[in-house]
């Protein structure tokens, strides 16, 4: 297995200090970039497994960075967020950005959400094979759904909402992707919709719904399945 | 479909719905209406309260007199009585009704009696019926008593049945507006029965009087009255009543009034005729004058009576309109068309026989040209003299005289000037020029002039001219004719000379005043700020009008005093309670109105396009004139939309400030936040990976991480210590020591610091060896100097950087030089602003943009000065420079 190459764009020194040593020692090979302009030559000329980009950058916005990024790039992109910027975090991951980090962050929860992202690396839309996680099985080819064996019936858009999460398993989706892909541009904003029937979709398939441990939710942002344990 | 359109049409006029709606957040007025005193008006009030209190009733008595009838008294027991309020009248103490206390007690029924009743001077209004308005617009129920013959249409009537003049008189509109008339009904013999045994109070001293007036003949007449004002109400109500229930009506007559005015005696009665005429068709009816556009109308006198007349119209329920125009038939045709007028009401004068023959008078040519409306003349009484006050105007003595010298003069000059010529030529037209001696007499001496002029002309060219010289005799018949020929023209040129200069002069005064108005106007338009406004409004207005003037505005609630001229005018207590007046109700008040006439000033209102802006007050003393009056009104609505522009501005102001204030909050937020989350990342990220990768990494990596975690801490309490500085500043909470610094100490201390935290830069210092002392606190002036290199750190490039200390005169300078990018001019007063940084646009500079704001802060409470020199050397860097005063060594103990 070949290294992973990550590209860090911060222009805080002190973020690159500590999260180079740090990303080198996790087994990764680590390029720096400073600017927004720096970033986007890094990616064309290194090619980079993974970006992590902080949105607040000196000479552009993180989230233009993203916008020229996904025209010709598909690289996996995780974000460097604060709580206070939350709209621009939204607005970033529906650009496509694959996920994001919150400051302050541990090593670990950075550490595992690259690694989420390297996995799904270029297979965004694949449909992927039969998939299990906390006794739930979902088989996308028979299109059938069961808990511990026992078929669990789903009507269409909550079947349509599990398997958009699925494909994206481990990834945070938001809100707007997931109005917009299953019910259509008209509604991106319903978002009643969306609650009532993730609400549904937990007491189908959730061990105990007041304690989602399969669909995740994602405060303000959106939803996320659970990994495969 | 038809039934629909039938439905529709039958609806409600919603009018009369809306009128209704509005009367019913009013009080109440009842009216007990009586022919004449003694028919038991009060006794059945009182007896109506009596049952009224019984079913248990909100009714107090606040006013009541019962003459000391003790059947009235009696009817009292039982019935609340509020106390009366007293005040001393001509050396009399009088007892009155207290508004106060019943505006204070809030029943739902106050009973007043004697609506007609004027209160003495000092009371807000001067009429009763003005207060019990009052009660009514406050929600309060009011019922009073009231005769006939106090009702204003009806003063000439009762006069002329009864022989005696009515003063107390109540305008027609508060009976017209009463909700309910009772008509308290005695025939006259019963009546005059009461009056025999006594029951009838009357005051003594009216005894002839009484006898005048209690005569069958009369008590008969007023009964007739009382009973047809009150049947016309009734037909009132009852087409109300079919209005508001969408009934069919024959309902009106249809009849509309247009009353004619002029300046004469004979107006006020047409006026009353017209009232009484239009109440008995149940028509609306409108009172007008008509003005010459050419001529300055009239005299104050005139204008004053006009102005009387009107506002007896207005009590009597009319409308009221001036006209101009110089055509009266015509321009009286027109309104009355557009008015959809059906009758015109006029009156007119007794003439002589030569007048009749010169001219159709108004009324004539009125009937000759009206087509489709009835014209009702008004005579005037046999005796009455109509006519002697239309006399003509008597010129001043002095007009007479300058009249007499400009007339002499010009004549005499055309005498000589045509002896002179007659002597050269055999000139045929000598009398030309004496009409150009009439001419000028009449342009620069007026009609008086000319007429002299004229006169003297003739005699002088008869004495002078014409054969037999210097006699009075004319010999040849047709010099008479001629000399007749030239009287005729002279005086009409002279007449129409005069009335030209008369319209000139006119022209000149409204121009200038057209002037004041538009300078006025501009200066304001000039002025943004309502302190200015209302500084230039007063002093205009006083210098316009030639009398005190006050200017109030509602400030946190209440009206006060904005502005006044000449400037140290007072207002007493009436006064400013008449401008509140103003203020709540929108109307006139004070001096010559009906609320608080005996306030010096006359207060009105300030309208803008939303709402009141203000009230001005004006002194009194004589009545303003019509020039002055409508200069008056148009200053005030200028001022009123200038006050109004200038208040939207203030708000725009204030909201800009809010605005402000807002955005630095959240530039304090998102300061605070970045400044304290980057370190915060940085020490947890390096803990998490020292912990999770720790043993995978090389050592050098780890005592990088361990340094960083290390220095972003220290970062981190230096900002604190930076907010906790500056909030200590902000309260005002800092108080500097006041010992004995050495700077020298100080600048080494601070310098030490930051080699301590930027190992690598190079800080040259320069003090001067015999620097004096200075008085502070040597904790917080190494704060500052720590801040300033910190700054020169992050700002500096990698030049070296200079701190120099040394005497200036009575003051010790201390400055930090750097040698990076600089400041640009325009920001060198910015930088010691909170938050403010040099760099990057985001936000994101490094630093925290409190150090400068705080060094500020701390070197000014020490009682120092700071400011900032770009560029410092050879276009480079940025001096901060600081400089404290001398302490003087004499007051320093040896040790």
């Amino acid at each position: 297995m070949t290294v992973s190459r990550i590209l860090v764009v911060d222009d805080e020194p002190q973020i690159q200090r500590f999260l180079k040593p740090a990303l080198t020692a996790a087994g990764y090979e680590v390029i720096e970039a400073l600017t927004g302009a720096e970033a986007l030559k890094a990616v064309a000329t290194q090619a980079p497994d993974l970006v992590i980009l902080d949105l607040g950058l000196p000479d552009m916005d993180g989230k233009d960075v993203i916008a020229s990024l996904r025209g010709w790039s598909e690289v996996p992109i995780v974000i460097l967020s604060a709580r206070d910027r939350e709209s621009e975090k939204i607005a970033a991951l529906d650009l496509g950005a694959d996920d994001y980090v919150e400051k302050p962050f541990g090593i670990g929860e950075l550490t595992a959400r690259i690694r989420n992202a390297l996995r799904h690396r270029g297979r965004r839309d694949a449909i992927p094979e039969i998939m299990e996680v906390d006794g739930l099985t979902i088989d996308p080819i028979k299109r059938l759904v069961s808990r511990d064996g026992d078929t669990v019936h789903l009507t269409p858009k909550e079947y349509d909402l599990l398997l958009l999460l699925t494909r994206h398993t481990g990834r945070v989706v938001t809100h707007r992707t997931l109005l917009t892909t299953v019910w259509g541009p008209a509604h991106s904003d319903d978002l009643h919709y969306l609650r009532v029937f993730i609400g549904q979709l937990r007491q189908k398939i959730e061990r105990d719904p007041t304690q989602p441990r399969i669909l995740r939710t994602e405060p303000g942002a959106g939803y996320r399945m659970a990994e495969r344990d | 479909m038809a039934d629909d359109d039938r439905n529709h049409d039958r609806r409600p006029d919603p009018d009369a719905l809306l009128a209704l709606a509005e009367r019913d957040r009013r009080g109440k007025l009842t009216v007990f209406l009586g022919a004449a005193p003694g028919v038991g008006k009060t006794y059945a009030m009182l007896s109506r309260a009596a049952r009224l209190r019984a079913d248990g009733a909100d009714i107090v008595v606040g006013l009541v007199e019962t003459h000391g009838r003790s059947e009235t008294a009696g009817l009292l027991e039982g019935l609340e009585v509020l106390p009366r309020t007293r005040a001393s009248h001509r050396g009399r103490v009088l007892e009155e009704f207290d508004l106060d206390a019943a505006l204070k007690r809030r029943p739902s029924i106050v009973i007043v009696d004697e609506l007609a009743h004027s209160n003495p001077d000092g009371f807000r209004h001067p009429k009763r019926h003005q207060d019990i308005e009052e009660l009514i617009v406050a929600g309060i129920d009011v019922w009073t008593a009231l005769n006939i013959q106090h009702l204003e249409s009806l003063a000439d009537l009762v006069t002329q049945i009864t022989g005696i003049t009515v003063r107390e008189r109540v305008p027609d509109v508060v009976l017209k507006r009463a909700d309910e008339v009772l008509l308290v009904d005695l025939s006259p013999s019963e009546l005059i029965e009461r009056l025999k045994e006594g029951k009838v109070y009357l005051p003594e001293s009216a005894n002839r009087a009484v006898d005048r007036f209690f005569r069958l003949g009369n008590l008969t007449a007023l009964r007739e009255l009382a009973l047809r004002r009150t049947a016309d109400r009734v037909d009132d109500q009852m087409v109300d009543y079919l209005k508001q229930n969408a009934i069919d009506g024959p309902w009106a007559t249809g009849e509309r009034l247009l009353v004619c005015v002029g300046s004469d005696t004979l107006s006020e009665k047409v006026v009353r005729v017209a009232s009484r005429l239009a109440s008995g068709l149940n028509a609306p009816w409108m009172v007008v004058s008509i003005e010459r556009p050419d001529r300055e109308v009239e005299t104050p006198e005139r204008l004053q009576r006009i102005e009387t007349l009107f506002r007896l119209a207005e009590q009597l329920g009319a409308e009221t309109r001036r006209v101009i125009g110089s055509d009266f038939v015509d321009e009286i045709l027109k309104l009355a068309r557009r008015e959809h007028a059906t009758q015109i009401v006029i009156g007119t004068r007794r003439r002589n026989r030569l007048n009749r023959f010169l001219s159709k008078s108004l009324p004539e040519a009125l009937a000759k040209r009206a087509s489709g409306f009835g014209v009702y003349i008004v005579t005037p009484e046999a005796g009455d003299a109509g006519r002697s006050k239309r006399t003509l105007p008597v010129p001043q003595l002095s007009s007479l005289w300058l009249a007499t010298v400009i007339a002499v003069g010009f004549v005499a000059i055309a005498a000589a000037i045509g002896k002179v010529i007659d002597t050269i030529v055999d000139l045929p037209n000598i009398s030309l020029l004496f009409l150009l001696a009439v001419l000028g007499a009449s342009v620069s001496g007026g009609y008086l002039a000319a007429f002299l002029a004229a006169i003297l002309s003739t005699l002088a060219y008869n004495f002078l001219f014409i054969d037999p010289l210097h006699t009075f005799t004319i010999a040849a018949p047709h010099e008479v004719f001629a000399l007749f020929v030239f009287l005729a023209v002279a005086i009409i040129a002279g007449g129409f000379a005069s009335r030209i200069r008369e319209q000139a002069e006119i022209a000149g005064t409204r121009a200038a005043a057209l002037q004041s108005l538009y300078d006025f106007s501009r200066k304001l338009a000039g002025t943004a700020k309502t302190e200015d406004a209302i500084w230039l409004t007063v002093s205009h207005l006083q210098a316009r009008l030639k009398r005190k003037v006050v200017l109030l505005l509602p400030r946190q609630g209440d009206l006060s005093m904005a502005a006044a001229w000449p400037p140290d005018t007072e207002l007493d207590v009436t006064d400013l309670t008449a401008a509140r007046w103003t203020h709540d109700k929108r109307e006139l008040a004070g001096h010559g109105t009906g609320t608080l006439p005996n306030s010096r000033f006359e207060f009105r209102p300030l309208l803008g396009p939303h709402g009141i802006v203000g009230v001005c007050g004006i002194e009194h003393r004589e009545d303003l004139d019509l020039n002055a009056e409508r200069a008056l009104t148009a200053i005030l609505d200028q001022t009123a939309i200038a006050l109004d522009r200038a208040r939207l501005a203030e708000e725009t102001v204030q909201q800009a400030a809010r605005l402000e204030g807002e955005r630095y909050r959240e530039a304090l937020l998102s300061s605070i936040s970045h400044d304290l989350r980057t370190p915060l990342a940085t020490i947890t990220g390096a803990v998490t990976g020292l912990r999770q990768l720790g043993e995978r990494m090389t050592a050098e990596n780890r005592d990088d991480l361990l340094q960083s975690i290390e220095e972003e801490s220290g970062r981190m309490s230096r900002f604190i210590a930076n907010l906790l500085d500056m909030s200590r500043i902000e309260a005002g909470t800092l108080k500097p020591k006041q010992e004995w610094m050495d700077v020298t100490d100080v600048v080494q201390s601070a310098v030490e610091r930051t080699r301590k935290y930027a190992p690598g830069r190079l800080i040259e210092t320069g003090i001067a060896p015999d620097l004096p002392l200075i008085r502070g606190d040597s904790v917080l002036l190494s704060q500052v100097l720590f801040n300033l290199l910190d700054n020169a750190v992050k700002y500096g490039g990698d030049e070296s950087i200079n701190v120099y200390a040394r005497r200036d005169g009575k003051d010790v300078l201390i400055s930090v030089t750097d040698l990076g990018k600089g400041v640009s001019t325009e920001d060198l007063d910015r930088i010691f602003e909170k938050f403010y940084r040099r760099g990057k646009p985001d936000g994101r500079a490094p630093g925290t943009g409190l150090g400068l704001s705080i060094a500020r802060g701390f070197v000014e409470a020490m009682g120092g000065r700071i400011h900032a020199e770009s560029p410092a050397w050879k276009k480079k860097g940025t001096r901060i420079i600081m400089r404290f005063p001398v302490a003087e060594p004499a007051t320093m103990e040896p040790r």
